[in-house]
């Protein structure tokens, strides 16, 4: 019993921090940009699925790889953005149409050209090994991906409070009109943000691959933990999401360890969260904020 | 209660209250015309490509599930993003009550319709307290997490292959007679279906769901009782949905929750709305009949890449007509007594 | 005449501010009472207590008798209770003649009304604020003097026994201040309804409200007639401020 505390504990910790990575892209985008933007889940499956074409295809090493797959990737946001966002901003069912097609375009080709046997494998294991707290053992790589989680966290953390151009993305948040007529060039700052927001997931992605499996339906898993957290959360609050990455981080330990039920993990995070919602249907955070 | 029929129009007095239909002849050319051509459609295909029904019944189910999905939005003032969650209770609940206690179709018609009816009430209090994003996520959710419940229960729901084994609803002898018949009850289901909401929307409820889309405070401050509207058109849909998954499972013999669940089908749904205009329901069957019969062309035309190509098509039909098929249609004969309600957040 | 409206020691707080603390007042049937005080006095909150649009912290409102304090607003709506808006709030998409079908068919329970006998009703209502000919208009559409006479319109429709009417003469020229003063005074004689008028301009109030009630910073700070609350030492203090001793 003493085991499965301690296992459930660093878990916690270790899923909760991996969480932040998944989920402060999404919190951000529905929070300050308010889009709702239902095809996250296509960053996910771009992120392993082009670096392999390059490494498959054209024979490259990894790093160039994933140089050209962050090319493309910032390539197709910005696509998106100026095809599908900017002009359809009052039409928010198109928006949302367009992007979960985009999203399953995406699925079904990586479905139709990397299906599961190909047995897609990504070498970026920059921690090998395991290791041993306390009486439980823990990859090595996953260890890397929480501490990456915290201190990407704590960069966007500090972007947004502490830089000019983060209060600019705070300022659209509040007031999107007072921030055009004070200057803020609006449009750019959306696209800007877009693009940020995949790096998060990239690195959660890339640093991921070697411990969990990957294969064409891991996005929309990784999606729905991404909307439980912000949900629970407050959109695009940063400290919101936070308490929210840790508290489902703590669910699906529980129910993995405690209870040893792996199967509920994503059930009992929904119930979570809706019986969060019955009591504050705004989310953990006390206002509408980025932080 | 009393029913008075006077030379233009019905009135049906009862509790006090008072209702009245229209009854215009000059406006029933068109419907009957195209309702001819629908009727007409299951028996030429009949006669001349029998596999063909098969989209043909597609067609008909997917309209009959956008047109109570778009009550359903215009009457919470939001866009629900899970409607196949009832497909998934219907179709189980009539899987699993004939599977396992060999009960007769019409039956479970009953428990399916009331399952909807039991799950819509559970789920309607979702519509009053979550304001607009998260109600989307939420009910985006819903559907994806009864699959993974089918899941984890496999013995009871049987994962991926589904349950089988379900009463045929039809059999009249060779199979494709069996399917003109399922064409034609889905025509009429359809077609039912039709009827009730475009008379829901031409009445005085359809007023009170505008007002309440426009601005809720001050609806409810000249009398509307907003939750009780919206909790009815959470309701009414939900059943009216869950009875086309029971039809589902009957049809088929079989139902897997993968088939319908996941996003892909709830796209096809979403499809239908846009296509055939957004919230116009007469739309929603040009809609259905196109995602049908399209689909249907990519897979015979393009083989293993038609489920890359189909969302593809879309997308590019999405982005490229704002008001959908039936808007092309409606720009041309412009007709004032269609109903369109906007949808506002 | 019988009292239809009586507010005991009602208290509203936003956070750390107090918006309305402890107002009481009664208001009798058929009587105009007209509502002061500068901005931010409490006033727009006060009648948004009383129509259920804010809960209140504590106090008691009744209505003909009955408890309303914990009625949701359609119910309060139902049983007599209407208002205008400050801004006017018509309903976007719909035309000026549907929206008032709204408060038709929703507004007091009448019996064996239909859909087509509240459109005629409705226009009985448009005709009466001048609103006939824009009827088939959208309600966003109209001048912000129009809106107003539409907001009008929609309150008496559904045949209220108290309109709350808030700061009608906002934004209106002389020519248009009067009209609308008129409306009101004819709305009042061919409805029968007892109004409870928020408004800045003392001239209307002096004209048209038997009775004045000021509040400031929430709190009721005099009440008397018309005459008696301009003298009124704490009321000229609270628009003007104290006088500086020379």
């Amino acid at each position: 019993m003493l085991v499965a505390i301690e296992t459930t504990a660093i878990y916690t910790l270790l899923l909760g921090s991996l969480y932040l990575l998944v989920s402060l892209g999404f919190s951000l985008i529905c929070g300050v940009l308010r889009i709702f933007h239902l095809g996250y889940a296509y960053i996910f499956i771009a992120a392993i699925y082009f670096t392999w074409m390059f490494m498959d295809l054209f024979g490259w090493g990894l790093v160039p790889s994933i140089a050209a797959m962050l090319v493309i990737q910032a390539g197709i946001a910005i696509a998106i953005y100026k095809g599908l966002i900017v002009r359809y901003m009052k039409q928010e069912e198109i928006i949302i149409t367009g992007l979960l097609l985009v999203a399953i375009i995406l699925e079904q080709a990586a479905m139709r050209f990397y299906p599961i046997q190909t047995g897609v494998y990504l070498e970026t294991t920059v921690m090998a090994g395991i290791s041993k707290i306390g009486q439980v053992t823990v990859s090595n790589q996953l260890i890397f991906a929480a501490i990456l989680g915290i201190v990407v966290t704590g960069l966007f953390a500090l972007f947004f409070l502490k830089t000019k151009l983060g209060l600019a993305v705070r300022a659209i948040s509040y007031d999107l009109y007072a921030s055009r007529v004070m200057g803020i060039r609006v449009e750019q700052l959306y696209m800007f943000i877009m693009v940020l927001v995949l790096i998060p997931v990239i690195l959660a992605m890339l640093a991921i691959a070697p411990v969990w499996a990957v294969d064409p339906g891991v996005g929309w898993g990784y999606m729905m933990t991404a909307i439980l957290v912000s949900v629970l959360g407050g959109l695009g609050n940063i400290k919101g999401t936070i308490i929210a990455s840790y508290i489902i981080g703590l669910c699906h330990s529980t129910v993995a360890f405690v209870i040893a039920e792996p199967r509920f993990m994503g059930l009992s995070a929904l119930i979570v969260v809706l019986i969060m919602l019955i009591f504050r249907p705004q989310g953990i955070a006390k206002s509408e904020t980025v932080w | 209660m009393d029913l008075e029929v006077k030379r233009d129009r019905l009135v049906f007095r009862a509790m006090g209250g008072k209702w009245e239909w229209g009854i215009e002849p000059r406006y029933w050319r068109n419907p009957l015309i195209y309702i001819s051509l629908l009727i007409l459609a299951p028996v030429v295909v009949y006669f001349v490509y029998p596999a063909l029904l098969a989209t043909v019944i597609d067609a008909n189910l997917l309209a009959a599930i956008a047109i109570p999905l778009s009550l359903m939005t215009l009457g919470t003032g939001r866009m629900n993003f899970g409607p196949q969650f009832y497909i998934g209770i219907g179709g189980y609940t009539a899987a699993l009550l004939s599977i396992h206690f060999g009960l007769s179709p019409g039956m479970t018609l009953i428990a399916a319709a009331l399952a909807g009816l039991v799950f819509g009430f559970a789920m309607s209090p979702l519509s009053i307290i979550s304001g607009g994003l998260y109600y989307t996520l939420l009910t985006l959710l819903f559907p994806l997490v009864f699959l993974e419940i089918t899941f984890i229960y496999t013995d009871l729901f049987k994962g991926d292959t589904g349950l089988a084994g379900i009463s045929s609803l039809v059999s009249v002898g060779f199979f494709s007679l069996n399917q003109l018949v399922y064409a034609f009850i889905s025509l009429a289901m359809m077609l039912i279906y039709l009827f009730i909401i475009d008379k829901i929307l031409r009445s005085r409820y359809a007023v009170q769901m505008a007002a309440i889309n426009d601005d809720e405070e001050v609806a409810n401050g000249i009398g509307v009782n907003v939750n009780k509207t919206k909790i009815i058109s959470f309701v009414i849909p939900a059943m009216m949905i869950s009875i086309i998954g029971w039809f589902y499972a009957h049809y088929y013999g079989t139902f897997a929750g993968v088939t319908f669940l996941p996003l892909a089908f709830m796209l096809k749904i979403l499809m239908v709305i846009m296509i055939g205009g957004r919230i116009q329901i007469y739309g929603c069957i040009v809609g259905g009949y196109f995602i049908a019969f399209l689909e249907l062309l990519l897979i015979r035309t393009t083989g293993a890449m038609s489920p890359v190509l189909f969302p593809i098509i879309l997308l590019i039909l999405l982005l490229t007509l704002r008001e959908g098929l039936f808007g092309l249609y409606r720009k041309r004969h412009y007709r004032e007594y269609l109903p369109t309600l906007h949808v506002r957040r | 005449m019988a009292e239809i409206l009586k507010v005991t020691n009602v208290t509203k707080s936003f956070g750390g501010l107090t918006a309305v603390a402890g107002v009481s007042l009664s208001i009798n049937e058929g009587e105009t009472v007209g509502l002061m005080g500068p901005n931010g006095a409490g006033k727009t909150t006060l009648v948004n207590m009383i129509c259920g649009s804010y809960s209140v912290d504590s106090g008691k409102i009744e209505f003909m008798g009955k408890d309303i304090t914990n009625l949701p607003p359609w119910k309060r709506c139902k049983l007599g209770v209407s208002r205008t808006y400050q801004i006017p709030r018509p309903f976007p998409e719909l035309t000026t003649l549907s929206s008032v079908v709204v408060s038709a068919l929703c507004g007091k329970d009448r019996q064996n009304r239909s859909l087509d006998d509240a459109f005629t009703e409705a226009t009985h209502y448009l005709e009466f604020v001048g609103l006939f000919s824009k009827r088939n208009i959208l309600a966003r559409d109209l001048t912000l003097f129009e809106m107003r006479g539409l907001e009008l319109a929609r309150a008496l429709a559904t045949g209220p026994k108290l309109i709350f009417i808030d700061e009608v003469m906002a934004g209106l020229n002389p020519v248009e201040a009067e009209k609308a003063v008129r409306l009101i005074e004819r709305s009042k004689d061919q409805f029968g309804v007892t109004i409870l008028w928020i408004e800045h301009v003392m001239a209307v109030l002096m004209r048209a409200a038997e009775r004045v009630i000021v509040l400031h910073y929430g709190e009721k700070i005099a009440e008397g007639s018309p005459e008696e609350v301009a003298k009124n030492q704490a009321v000229i203090e609270s628009y003007l401020g104290e006088r500086k001793n020379a």
